[in-house]
């Protein structure tokens, strides 16, 4: 019988915020033949806005993060400290992981992450028609305002997913709050069931369900040279006035 | 069976002759994928200005629903004539009718031809559609 699918597996802690959205943009544009699952820490803490999101709404939440980025894919604002572990996936829109409707795509994503979830005691499901207490109007912030594809614990939205489909390739990004900070109170946290859970251990347990989940063999790598590139090139537009005001 | 007065691009967009110009939109196909028939879930719609040069396969504009968004790619070269205000403002068009009201931009083609070989007509798309399932 065939073996294990080849992906690779891509960690980079610490990235300045324009630099991980330019490396994200690179796996999504550049075509590895290997689906890609990436894990991403930021510094230094910075606000992401999502690509149609209007400015005006998060300039009072951007007056208090040290950067702020806008990202190619959609949905409120996240703001990315040392509280949380950011994951990314690239491949083809036609790779079983992606293929079909987007709601289908998310379903396998967050199911991942939910059975993952599960060996550190928490109890994550879609939200579906369940009200939960972390949605409250106004703020633009991502984590509260939820939809049925969310993953929710504890009565809140704990993961913000968002995907950017372009030349027949998708991006899937999502950030998991280990401990939200002060712009995002009332969501879900993994430390309240693991309360030393650091990223690089949330990061191994993730990597290792993947290969459970989706019968991979994830290869550790570093970013291609032309992916470096790429993201040297593109981090000053993805934190550019221009970008971040095109709404 | 989706019309068959029109082309089909492999990114689902579809591409029909009006007058001198073309018009273009997304099929579907392309609305279920993004909003597994939940109108409400196409919120957001980035369209060209009239006067912008587009090359073949180009991307002139995006779209999101709640949870994802796509790249809308020019079918055929050509300079934006027309885009359709009304579908910006009111995206459950799409859902409702993506083949007529539901149009997205008109284009003057640099070549009135529709025969590029990337362009299928309703019979490939379909079998293209039907590939892509499994």
């Amino acid at each position: 019988m065939g073996g294990r699918e080849a992906w690779r597996l891509l960690v980079t802690w610490d990235g300045e915020p324009g630099w991980n959205m330019a490396l994200d943009e690179a796996l999504l544009e550049r075509a590895d033949p290997r689906p890609t699952l990436r894990f991403y820490t930021w510094r230094p803490a910075a606000l992401s806005l999502g690509y149609f999101q209007r400015f005006a709404e998060l300039e009072r939440a951007a007056g208090a993060a040290p950067v702020v980025v806008r990202r190619s894919s959609g949905g409120g604002a996240i703001h990315h400290d040392e509280g949380e572990l950011t994951f990314s996936l690239a491949a083809p829109a036609s790779h079983p992981l992606f293929r079909g409707e987007v709601r289908r795509s998310y379903e396998r994503v967050h199911g991942w992450l939910a059975r993952a979830f599960a060996e550190l005691g928490v109890v994550a499901r879609l939200r579906g028609d369940d009200a939960v207490g972390s949605d409250r109007a106004g703020t633009g912030m991502c984590f509260h305002h939820s939809t049925a594809l969310d993953l929710v614990w504890d009565g809140a939205k704990g993961v913000g997913s968002a995907q950017r489909r372009s030349g027949g390739r998708v991006l899937h990004h999502g950030s998991i709050k280990l401990d939200p900070g002060a712009l995002e109170p009332g969501v879900a946290r993994l430390r309240a069931h693991a309360p030393r859970l650091a990223p690089a251990e949330l990061a191994a347990l993730l990597a290792r369900h993947a290969e459970h989940e989706w019968g991979c063999a994830l290869a550790r790598a570093e970013p291609a040279p032309e992916e470096l590139a790429h993201a040297a090139l593109r981090a000053a537009h993805f934190r550019s006035a221009e970008f971040l005001r095109r709404r | 069976m989706r019309p068959n007065d029109r082309k089909y691009t492999k990114t689902h967009e579809w591409v029909k002759p009006s007058g001198d110009d073309v018009l273009v939109g997304i099929t579907d196909f392309a609305v279920q994928e993004l909003c597994s028939g939940n109108e409400g879930d196409l919120v957001y719609c980035d369209l060209p200005e009239p006067g912008r040069s587009l090359e073949a396969g180009e991307t002139f504009g995006e779209i999101e629903s709640v949870k994802a968004v796509a790249d809308l790619n020019a079918p055929v070269a050509g300079t934006v004539s027309e885009i359709n205000v009304n579908v910006e403002e009111h995206l459950e068009v799409l859902s409702r009718d993506p083949w007529n009201a539901g149009w997205l931009v008109k284009i003057t083609p640099r070549s009135r031809s529709l025969d590029a070989p990337e362009l299928m007509d309703a019979a490939a798309y379909e079998a293209f559609i039907t590939a892509s399932k499994h």
